[in-house]
């Protein structure tokens, strides 16, 4: 038996590069297609995050000259910085909460009721154009001569003091974001067949049982997907407080990082609040990736 | 007797309007809900339109009535800024094109080892906030590549930000895409570029022009990283909405230049909506 096998074994061309290439010509043109992608990739993404944490381990102004290692940069943000790395947590974990409370009735009124979903498929593209605009927008919208003014001043709030304040920062963030969270929600809730909603109806349920009862433990994966983008797209949060905020909003880690990077020219500290968003930020990703197994289920 | 007659025909008539009655009351009370439920959404309809629409009506207020005039800068000053927005733009295009289409390709026609770690490390830029994107891209511009404040460093940070976008609708359309075709044409002589080009790449148009569509979307309307890579020479018009809004936001003109950027990202999302349907925008940062 072992001596049939084994001058087959023998005839077949071994050894030698150009005979691999040709045994294994799938994978190599497949890797030669992949090259462009993955270079790209690798010089301008992986190679400066990597960068990014060896200048974060550097101390001011030597890393031209010596490396030498610290984690000074890291003592400096436990010790001075974490004000804003809360100020971003908060603002960040805030603007999802409200993105959730506003975005489940809508992705809920989305998916069951309306049939001119193009419209507001459409509508809902101005935020994605970039929270700039936005902000810029709601400048415009609470400037004392704006369009809100009448209304506001009816209510008895004073248009400017809506201008730099907390809530309008949540408010630009959470419309930069909802587009996501309607999304991710919706997307959960197309899945959940109306007949299990009537048939707890048929049994007796209230409406908010069949809503905490059956939807909302259907639609989890759905909203724990879409906080999660919320949250993560959120972190970097960087022109609303700039333009709607006071100064306790503008301590967000981005805003931070800009004015020790690029103004004062303080790299490893800059570097350090690099990190510490880039690891918050992927921790997040990794996170929503394993709930939703991702966009394209690899 | 008569009472009696009349109690009786009462009940009877009570009795017959009764069913009526309650789908009635039951009618207007989904109507409400129904009112109350489509008024949401309008809404919110409104409210993401309402920044949008302040600014353009913001952009037509000037000192002597309502009129165009501001939008003479967005041609006359801003010119440059714009041009060079779409110069950018088409570029970033062309490369993510160039970069996205054989990989995309490979990753679904090819067997390669380890596909779930490689879609991660191409799609790593995607998850990178854009501050944290913009200093890394500084300091290795600055100190490893030697391309500080130029264009070729700021076209490279579109395309490594920009090109997974293009790569997931490819290949979501490549996965539609039966393999039959490309047999079909092999088959009958087409050697691979020509099946390539006359047969591949039409039937993957859709998926193509949605990778476009985002490329277009982001690159023209990015301005963060734009912030940290840009050298003075090559600011972008979304750049210079941000540096307008830090030192000129009440001017009409910075107004006139955002409502323009808009307009334009607008109506090429529509036309896009219009001839390919929202398809392969699944999944990916457009709905």
């Amino acid at each position: 038996m072992a001596g049939s096998v084994r001058p087959l074994a023998v005839e077949r061309p071994r050894a030698g590069l150009a005979s691999w290439l040709r045994e294994h010509r799938q994978l190599v043109s497949g890797l030669g297609l992949l090259l462009p992608a993955f270079l790209t990739s690798l010089l301008l993404s992986v190679v400066p995050l990597v960068y990014l944490v060896r200048v974060s381990l550097t101390r001011e102004a030597t890393f031209f000259f010596t490396a030498e290692h610290t984690v000074e940069n890291y003592r400096t943000i436990a010790e001075r910085y974490l004000p804003n790395l809360w100020e971003t947590i908060y603002l960040a974990g805030l603007s999802s909460l409200l993105d959730l409370i506003v975005g489940y009735p809508f992705a809920y009124i989305l998916v069951r009721k309306v049939r001119y979903r193009d419209l507001v498929r459409a509508t809902m593209m101005f935020p994605l154009f970039g929270p700039l605009y936005l902000s810029l927008g709601m400048h415009y919208l609470f400037l004392p001569n704006g369009p809100l003014a009448p209304a506001l001043n009816l209510l008895g709030i004073e248009g400017t003091s809506l201008l730099y304040s907390l809530p309008s920062v949540l408010f630009a963030m959470a419309i930069f974001t909802l587009p996501f969270m309607v999304m991710n929600i919706g997307a959960a809730l197309s899945n959940v067949d109306p007949m299990l909603e009537e048939a707890a109806t048929c049994l007796g349920a209230q409406p908010w049982q069949t809503f905490w009862r059956v939807l909302f433990p259907l639609s989890r994966s759905g909203i724990l997907a879409g906080l999660l983008m919320c949250f993560g797209w959120n972190l970097g949060v960087y022109v609303q407080p700039l333009v709607l905020g006071t100064i306790s909003e503008q301590r967000v880690l981005a805003i931070a990082l800009y004015q020790k990077g690029v103004i004062q020219f303080d790299y490893g500290l800059a570097a350090a609040m690099g990190v510490v968003l880039m690891a918050l930020a992927f921790g997040v990703t990794w996170l929503s990736l394993r709930l939703s197994r991702g966009a394209l289920g690899a | 007797m008569v009472t009696g007659g009349k109690a009786l025909a009462e009940r009877r008539d009570s009795v017959a309007r009764r069913p009526r009655l309650w789908t009635s009351v039951v009618r207007q009370r989904r109507r409400i809900l129904d009112l109350v439920q489509h008024g949401y959404i309008w809404l919110w309809m409104l409210i993401f339109v309402l920044p949008f629409l302040t600014t353009f009506a913001y952009s037509l207020r000037t000192p002597d009535g309502i009129s165009l005039s501001p939008y003479q800068h967005v041609f006359g000053s801003f010119k440059d800024n714009l041009l060079l927005s779409f110069e950018v733009t088409v570029i970033s295009i062309v490369l993510n094109l160039l970069v996205a289409l054989p990989a995309a390709y490979a990753i679904v026609r090819f067997p390669i080892p380890g596909k779930g770690l490689l879609l991660a490390i191409l799609n790593l830029a995607l998850y990178t906030p854009a501050a944290v994107m913009g200093i890394s891209l500084v300091i290795v511009y600055n100190f490893l590549f030697h391309i500080a404040q130029s264009l070729t460093g700021l076209i490279g940070a579109y395309v490594v930000g920009t090109y997974p976008l293009m790569l997931i609708p490819i290949i979501v359309a490549l996965r539609d895409l039966p393999q039959v075709y490309e047999e079909a044409a092999r088959c009958l002589g087409a050697n691979r570029l020509q099946t390539l080009f006359r047969v591949e790449l039409p039937l993957l148009g859709p998926g193509i022009s949605a990778g476009i569509l985002l490329t277009f979307v982001i690159v023209f309307n990015e301005f963060l990283v734009t912030l940290f890579v840009a050298g003075p020479g090559n600011t972008t018009a979304a750049l210079r909405v941000f540096n307008l809004t830090r030192t000129a936001g009440i001017q009409p003109s910075t107004a006139a230049l955002a409502s323009t950027m808009q307009i334009v990202s607008f109506v090429v999302v529509i036309a896009f909506f219009r001839f390919f349907g929202s398809r392969y925008l699944k999944g990916t940062y457009l709905i």
